[in-house]
Parts: structure tokens; C-alpha cells; sequence
């Protein structure tokens, strides 16, 4: 693996996460799965720890100047994620990959539907959902 | 009567659900997050993805992030290799969205994505009843 394809593969889906307003792991998912032939297990381990970092920080102070966000809302839903992502990650990791590389193509497939299907976009200035 | 769709015990129900697909699946769940405000809690648009980043501004995958770290399914290098591309790729897709047709762009990537999904489903059935054939 070419350290710099692994850059320029950040790169590209950073972009597509500006301009569409969704998440980075579900494209870094499938993007090291088969462009760079990594285990399925290992390609969402990896993914988990990109998202570490507050990426979407940037478009965070857009949405909170026009006073889009709803603060307490917003940090209730970080502590469900943070226990319900053990549970998430526990399940995980005594998968075999092959069934768990199954399961994230059911889950692509929700995401793409409801990608589809999304009535409103963001300001161009807005994204990062 | 209080409103149940909307009160703070059921979107904190439903970021439970959340968490555990982005435990499941490595990602971060907004994409899963946004339209779950929208659809069951009644959120606008706009709202939905101002307080979806907000939960994402916290390490919410930390603890999924350590069961795969103990399980060796992380590859740190490749990960810090990834962190600054999509920052600053971020930055430019944001002013690119300015020109392009976003909402084209969203659809012909999610016709991706459900390609990619589909055949990431049904690969394993594939093998397994030639598998079972043989």
C-alpha cells in the first residue's frame, strides 16, 4: 500500500464529505475494502479512529451562528452513541469478517436509500452531517 | 400529554440505537443519526445536521475504538495517513459544493454505495452455496 494513495484516498473522500454532508466512514469503509484489499474487520478499526478527532468542527460553528443546533439534544445523543458504540464494537469484533462484510453491505445499502432519499440539503457553506 | 417523539428519553433511546451501528460498522453515525431526527423526532433538516455534529464533535467511538484496538483491528498508520486528507478535502468540498450540483453528486454516489452494499451482501452467500454446490 502506497502511503501516498492512503493520502490522496483522504483527500478524495474529505471532499465528498464537504460537498454532501455525510460522514467520512461510511465511504473510508468500503474504499479500503476494495481499492486497497483491506479485512473487513480491519477497514472499520481503522475508520473508528479516524472519527476520533472532531472533524466536522469547522462546519459545527456554521450551523451554531444561524443557531441550528439544539445543544442538549446534541449531547445526550453523544453519550447514547459513546455506550451504545461498546456494545457496537464488542459485537463487532467477535464476528468473522466475512459475515460482518455481509451485514455492512445490508447497512450500505439502508445508508444509500436513505442518502437517496433526502429532501433538503444543506447550505453550501453548512455540511458535515 | 407530553409529546413522547420528541422528549429527551427517546432521542436519547434512539442515539443508543445509533451508537450501536457505528460500533457495528466503524463509521460515525450521522448518516443514520440525521434521518432518524427527522423521521421519528420530527426535526428540521437543518436542526437534524447542526445537532448530529454536535455528537460528533465528542470522541463518541472511543469505547468501540478500543474493542476493535484490543481485537488488533486498527491500523494506526494508515488511519493518521487518512486524518489530514479529510480535513482539508473537507474544506475544499465545501466550497466546491458552491458550483456543483450537490444534490446530483448525493445521488449518484449513493447508486455507488448501494452497489457496493449489494455486492458486499451477496458475495458471501455466493461463496458459501458454491461452497455448498461443490
Amino acid at each position: 500500500m502506497h502511503w501516498l494513495l492512503i493520502v490522496a484516498l483522504g483527500f478524495a473522500v474529505g471532499i465528498l464529505v464537504g460537498i454532501m454532508g455525510i460522514g467520512g466512514g461510511i465511504i473510508v469503509v468500503p474504499a479500503l475494502v476494495h481499492l486497497f484489499g483491506m479485512d473487513q474487520r480491519l477497514a472499520q478499526g481503522t475508520s473508528i479512529f479516524i472519527i476520533l478527532p472532531p472533524l466536522g468542527i469547522g462546519a459545527l460553528s456554521v450551523y451554531w451562528k444561524k443557531r441550528e443546533v439544539d445543544l442538549r439534544a446534541g449531547i445526550l445523543c453523544a453519550l447514547g452513541m459513546f455506550i451504545g458504540g461498546y456494545f457496537g464494537g464488542e459485537i463487532a469484533v467477535k464476528m468473522n469478517s466475512e459475515r460482518l462484510g455481509s451485514l455492512f453491505g445490508l447497512f450500505l445499502m439502508l445508508s444509500a436509500v436513505l442518502l437517496w432519499r433526502r429532501k433538503h440539503f444543506a447550505d453550501p457553506g453548512a455540511k458535515n452531517a | 400529554m407530553p409529546d413522547f417523539s420528541s422528549s429527551r428519553v427517546a432521542v436519547f433511546a434512539t442515539s443508543c440505537v445509533v451508537g450501536v451501528a457505528s460500533g457495528l460498522f466503524g463509521i460515525g453515525g450521522g448518516v443514520l443519526l440525521v434521518p432518524l431526527l427527522v423521521l421519528i423526532h420530527h426535526y428540521e433538516q437543518h436542526r437534524a445536521q447542526g445537532t448530529s455534529l454536535i455528537a460528533l464533535c465528542f470522541p463518541t467511538g472511543l469505547l468501540a475504538f478500543i474493542a476493535y484496538y484490543r481485537a488488533h483491528a486498527v491500523s494506526v498508520p494508515t488511519g493518521l495517513l487518512i486524518i489530514p486528507g479529510v480535513f482539508f478535502g473537507g474544506i475544499l468540498g465545501g466550497r466546491l459544493a458552491v458550483n456543483l450540483s450537490a444534490a446530483r453528486l448525493r445521488r449518484v454516489v449513493a447508486v455507488i454505495l448501494f452497489i457496493l452494499g449489494a455486492w458486499q451482501f451477496v458475495t458471501p452467500l455466493v461463496r458459501s452455496t458454491a461452497h455448498a454446490a461443490r
